[in-house]
C-alpha cells in the first residue's frame, strides 16, 4: 500500500530542491557576499588559485574519507595518518640523502604504500573482529602518533635535509596552476571515477546501504572494508604529505588534527549536496570548497577567526537537517 | 437492566456490564486505498479475543487506530464504556489499552526490575534510587502472575517466551484493562507458545483481557474464546467458541473464491535431479535430506523454530552447516560463502524483504544489476561499468517481471512493495541461477501483487528452474508448489503433494499430529 504520496506537494518540492542544491546555492551567496564586500581582492583569479591551494591537502584527505563512509566506517586515524605521510617522506628523504627524482618517487610511493597497509589493518580489525570503527580507529591514531613521536624524538625535519624534487610537489606550478591543485584534481578525477563508475565503487555503494543484502548478493564487506580504510589512509598520507612539501618540512606532531574536523564536515556537508543522503566525491568536492571560500572570504574581510567556526558550524547543521528532511521523506 | 440508550456507551457506564473494549464503525483511509471500512470489533471482559486475517487484511491498521498510532478517518473506540481519544501511545496506555508487538517492547540489555519500572519513578532513598523496593515490587508482580524468573537477570538472557510474559506482566502491572497481543509468538517455539497460553488463560481467569492478533490458526482454535477475521478492510465474520469450525474461519479470512480455487494445475518438474541435500544440519534443522527436480516447486513449511525456515539460509551459506552435503547437478559443491552458492547457480529471496534485499536510495536498475555487475564490465581489472548494457539488461528484466514503474532510474523506495519484490526475484535472472530460494515472496505484498508472483514463479519453473518455497501463509502452498516438504522439530515429518497438499494438512502435520488414510 501506497501511503507515502500526501497531500502539499509543492511545499515538498521546495525542500526537496532545497535539500539537493541548498549547499550550492550557499557557496554561490557567500561568494557573491565577499566579492561584494572586497571587490578588489576576493574575486580574483589570483585569490581563486589560493583559495584552491589553501583547500587541496583537506580536499585530498576529505575524498579519502569519503570512500571509508560509503562503505559505512568511520576512520578517525586520518588526521594521524596526514602527520604520518608528511613526517614520514621528509624522515627517509633525510635518511637517504639523495636529490634525485627516482629517489623522491620511491620515498612518495613507500610511504602511501606503508599508509595503505595500516588502513588495511584498520579495515580488516573492523570487518572481520566487528570491533567498532570509531573506537578502533581512534586507538591506531595514539599507536601510528606515538611511532611518530617515538622515531622522531619531536625533531622536526629541516628545509635543508628535504630534496627540491620533493618540495616542488607542495610549492610548484604548472601551467600557472598549484602543484597541490592538481594533485586534488587528479584525486577527485581518480575516485570520482572509482566510486561511480566501476564496479568496485558501486559494490561500496551497496555495502553501505545494506550490507546484509550486500552480502547476500555475493558482495563481500570484509574485502570492501580492506579496500575502502586503505584508500582512506592513502588519501590522508598522500595529503601530510603535500602539506609536508608545501611548508618544506617534515613536522611529527600538529599536521593532521587540523584536517580531522574538518575533512568529516566537509564529507558531510557534501552528503547533502546533490544526491541528499549519500556521500559521493563531488559533494565532498563542493563542501571542502565551501569550507574554503568561508575561511578566505571571512579573512579577506577582515572577520574575526572565531566567526569561521560559527559560520562553519551553522552549514554544517543547515546540511545535516537538510538530509534529514530527505531521508524523513523516503521513510 | 435500564431502559436502553443510544449513547449510553458514552456514559460513565457500569464498568461491569460494558465490554473492556468496543470499537465501532472504524474507517481509514489512506491516499489511494480503503485500509479499513466500518470495522466494528468487542471485547468482553475475560476474554482472550483473537483478531484473524491475511497479511494486508487491515489487522495491524486496526491495531494502530486503537492505540493511537493513526489517527482514524471515522469510528470510536471505548473502553470500559468510556469513548476513548488520544493521539499517541502514552494516550494509549492512560486509557488502558497496552500493546505488546512482536518483539515486546522491552530494552534487552537491562534487568527484567528495570524494564518493568521503565517510563516510571523510581522509589528512592537518601536521594539515591532504592534497588531493594524496586526488585520487591518487581518480584511482586512476577508472583502475582506465576513468572519464576529473576528480576535482576537481563532481558537479553531471556527465553523468547519468557521475554512475552514480561511484556505482558508489564502491561498487567500498568494496569492495562486490554492487552494487545501482536504476533506474540513469532519467535517462539511450541512448547514455548504452549507455556504462554497456559500463562495468558490464568490471567484471562482473572478477568484480565487480551486482543490477540494472529494469523497461525492452529493457535487461534486454541487459545481464543472469540474471534473477529477480517477480510480487505472489513468484517468478516465473528465466531465464538463454540462455532468456531475450522472451515468456516478458514472461508471468512481467505474468502469462499479463493478458498476453492486453491491448487497448481499442472506441474513442470522434470525427471533429472538438480539438487541432492543429504543431512542437511544446522542450528535447528537436523539431519534434512531432499531432491529438488529441474523445473520443481517444493515447498519448505514449519512453524517457526521448526527447522524449515533455516534451510534456505543453510544452503545458501547464510548460516554455517553443521553437517550436510550438497549436490548440484551430481557434483558436490562446498558453498562456503552467499559469493560461493551464488556461483554454484543459488538465488535467494530472504524474508525480510527491506532489510535484507532492497538497496534503498538506489535506482530500480542498480537494484537488479548489483549481483551480476561483472557482466557489464568493460574489463576484467578496473572493472569499468558499461552503464548502457547495464541499463539495458535491467530493462529488459524489469519488462519480463513486470515491474511497474515511471522508469529504470527511479528510486526503489517509490515502489509499492509487490513491484519491489519483483524486482528483488528478477534481480537472479541474470545470474544465471538455476536454484531459487524463495523465502515468503509474497510477504508484504497487495493481493493482486501475489497473483503476479505466483505467476512468474510459475514461469520460472517453466524455464527449468528448480524452486525452494516457503511462506508464512500455509494456504499459499497449494497454489504454489508441485510438493511440500513438512518440518517439526527440526526433521522432515511428511511430504505432500496432489490432493494431499492442502492448508490443513501442512498445520495437521506441522504441529506434530498424523494424518488419517483420506483414501481406503
Amino acid at each position: 500500500m501506497s501511503t507515502t504520496e500526501t497531500a502539499a506537494p509543492r511545499r515538498i518540492d521546495w525542500l526537496g530542491f532545497l535539500s539537493r542544491y541548498g549547499t550550492i546555492i550557499s557557496l554561490v551567496v557567500l561568494i557573491v557576499i565577499f566579492s561584494l564586500g572586497r571587490p578588489e581582492v576576493f574575486p580574483s583569479v589570483r585569490n581563486m588559485f589560493n583559495i584552491l591551494n589553501q583547500i587541496s591537502i583537506l580536499g585530498i584527505i576529505a575524498l579519502g574519507l569519503t570512500v571509508c563512509l560509503v562503505v559505512g566506517l568511520f576512520d578517525l586515524s586520518i588526521g594521524a595518518m596526514a602527520t604520518f605521510g608528511g613526517y614520514f617522506a621528509a624522515r627517509f628523504l633525510m635518511e637517504m640523502d639523495s636529490d634525485s627524482v627516482w629517489a623522491v618517487a620511491f620515498v612518495i610511493l613507500s610511504v602511501l604504500a606503508l599508509a595503505m597497509l595500516i588502513g588495511m589493518i584498520n579495515g580488516a580489525l573492523t570487518s572481520y573482529l566487528g570491533i567498532s570503527p570509531i573506537v578502533e580507529t581512534l586507538a591506531m591514531s595514539f599507536i601510528v602518533t606515538g611511532v611518530i613521536l617515538g622515531v622522531s624524538g619531536g625533531r622536526t625535519v629541516n628545509s635543508s635535509d628535504i630534496p627540491m624534487a620533493f618540495q616542488v610537489i607542495g610549492q610548484g606550478r604548472i601551467w600557472g596552476i598549484p602543484a597541490p591543485v592538481l594533485i586534488l584534481i587528479g584525486t577527485v578525477f581518480v575516485l570520482w571515477l572509482f566510486l561511480e563508475h566501476t564496479q568496485w565503487g558501486r559494490n561500496m555503494y551497496a555495502i553501505g546501504g545494506n550490507r546484509e543484502a550486500a552480502r547476500l548478493s555475493g558482495i563481500s564487506f570484509q574485502k570492501y572494508a580492506l579496500i575502502a580504510m586503505a584508500i582512506g589512509a592513502g588519501c590522508a598520507a598522500l595529503g601530510g604529505l603535500v602539506a609536508g612539501a608545501n611548508l618544506g618540512v617534515g613536522r611529527p606532531q600538529g599536521v593532521g588534527e587540523t584536517y580531522l574536523l574538518n575533512a568529516f564536515v566537509a564529507v558531510f556537508i557534501g552528503a547533502s549536496t546533490l544526491k541528499p543522503g549519500r556521500f559521493h566525491v563531488l559533494g565532498t568536492a563542493v563542501g571542502v570548497l565551501l569550507i574554503g571560500v568561508i575561511n578566505n572570504g571571512l579573512s579577506t574581510m577582515g572577520v574575526a577567526t572565531f566567526w569561521q567556526y560559527i559560520v562553519q558550524g551553522t552549514i554544517l547543521i543547515l546540511a545535516l537537517i537538510s538530509a534529514s528532511v530527505n531521508s524523513v521523506r523516503r521513510a | 437492566m435500564e431502559p436502553a440508550r443510544v449513547n449510553a456507551i458514552s456514559m460513565q457506564a457500569t464498568t461491569e456490564t460494558a465490554p473492556v473494549l468496543e470499537v465501532r464503525g472504524m474507517r481509514k483511509e489512506f491516499p489511494g486505498t480503503l485500509a479499513l471500512d466500518d470495522v466494528t470489533l468487542t471485547v468482553a471482559r475475560g476474554e482472550i479475543h483473537a483478531l484473524l486475517g491475511e497479511n494486508g487484511a487491515g489487522k495491524s491498521t486496526l491495531i494502530k487506530c486503537i492505540c493511537g498510532a493513526y489517527a482514524p478517518t471515522a469510528g470510536e473506540v471505548a473502553v470500559e464504556g468510556r469513548l476513548v481519544s488520544f493521539s499517541t501511545p502514552k494516550g494509549a496506555s492512560d486509557a488502558g489499552i497496552a500493546v505488546v508487538h512482536q518483539h515486546y517492547n522491552l530494552v534487552p540489555n537491562i534487568t527484567v526490575a528495570e524494564n518493568l519500572w521503565l517510563g516510571e519513578t523510581l522509589p528512592r532513598r537518601f536521594g539515591l534510587i532504592d534497588w531493594r523496593r524496586v526488585h520487591e515490587r518487581a518480584r511482586a508482580v512476577l508472583d502475582r502472575l506465576g513468572i519464576a524468573v529473576s528480576t535482576r537477570a537481563e532481558i537479553s538472557s531471556l527465553r523468547p517466551d519468557e521475554a512475552a510474559m514480561i511484556s505482558i506482566a508489564k502491561a498487567v502491572s500498568s494496569d492495562a484493562r486490554i492487552i494487545i497481543l501482536d504476533e506474540p509468538t513469532n519467535a517462539l517455539l511450541p512448547h514455548e507458545v504452549e507455556r504462554l497460553f497456559s500463562r495468558m488463560r490464568a490471567l484471562a481467569e482473572q478477568g484480565h483481557s487480551f486482543l490477540y492478533v494472529s494469523h497461525r490458526l492452529a493457535e487461534v482454535f486454541e487459545i481464543a474464546d472469540t474471534a473477529t477475521v477480517l477480510r480487505d478492510g472489513r468484517n468478516a465474520g465473528t465466531f465464538t467458541r463454540r462455532d468456531m469450525d475450522r472451515r468456516a474461519v478458514v472461508e471468512a479470512i481467505v474468502g469462499r473464491k479463493d478458498a476453492l480455487a486453491g491448487r497448481r494445475s499442472s506441474s513442470s518438474a522434470r525427471s533429472e535431479t538438480l539438487m541432492q541435500v543429504t543431512n542437511l544440519t544446522g542450528v535447528r534443522a537436523r539431519d534434512v535430506s531432499f531432491d529438488l527436480r529441474a523445473g520443481e516447486i517444493l515447498g519448505i513449511a514449519g512453524l517457526p523454530g521448526s527447522g524449515a525456515d533455516e534451510v534456505m539460509d543453510l544452503l545458501f551459506a547464510r548460516n554455517r552447516r553443521q553437517a550436510g552435503r550438497i549436490a548440484i547437478d551430481g557434483r558436490e559443491v562446498a558453498l562456503r560463502d552467499p559469493a560461493a552458492a551464488i556461483r554454484a547457480g543459488l538465488a535467494l529471496v530472504p524474508q525480510d524483504r527491506l532489510a535484507e534485499a532492497v538497496f534503498h536510495a538506489e535506482s530500480i536498475r542498480a537494484n537488479i544489476s548489483m549481483p551480476s555487475l561483472k557482466r557489464y564490465l568493460r574489463d576484467p581489472f578496473l572493472r569499468f561499468i558499461n552503464r548502457g548494457a547495464e541499463a539495458r539488461a535491467a530493462g529488459e528484466v524489469a519488462g519480463r517481471m513486470r515491474v511497474r514503474m515511471p522508469g529504470i532510474e527511479t528510486h526503489i523506495d517509490a515502489l509499492s512493495g509487490g513491484n519491489q519484490q519483483k524486482v528483488v526475484l528478477g534481480r537472479w535472472l541474470s545470474t544465471g541461477a538455476r536454484i531459487f530460494l524463495l523465502n515468503s515472496p509474497t510477504a508484504a505484498v497487495d493481493v493482486g501483487a501475489k497473483a503476479e508472483i505466483y505467476n512468474l514463479i510459475h514461469e520460472l519453473a517453466a524455464d527449468g528452474v528448480g524452486i525452494l518455497f516457503a511462506s508464512t501463509e500455509l494456504d499459499e502452498y497449494p497454489l504454489v508448489c508441485d510438493r511440500v516438504l513438512v518440518f517439526s522439530g527440526g526433521r522432515v515429518v511428511g511430504a505432500l503433494a496432489g490432493e494431499r497438499l492442502t492448508g490443513g494438512n501442512i498445520m495437521t502435520l506441522a504441529a506434530g499430529g498424523k494424518l488419517g488414510d483420506e483414501h481406503n
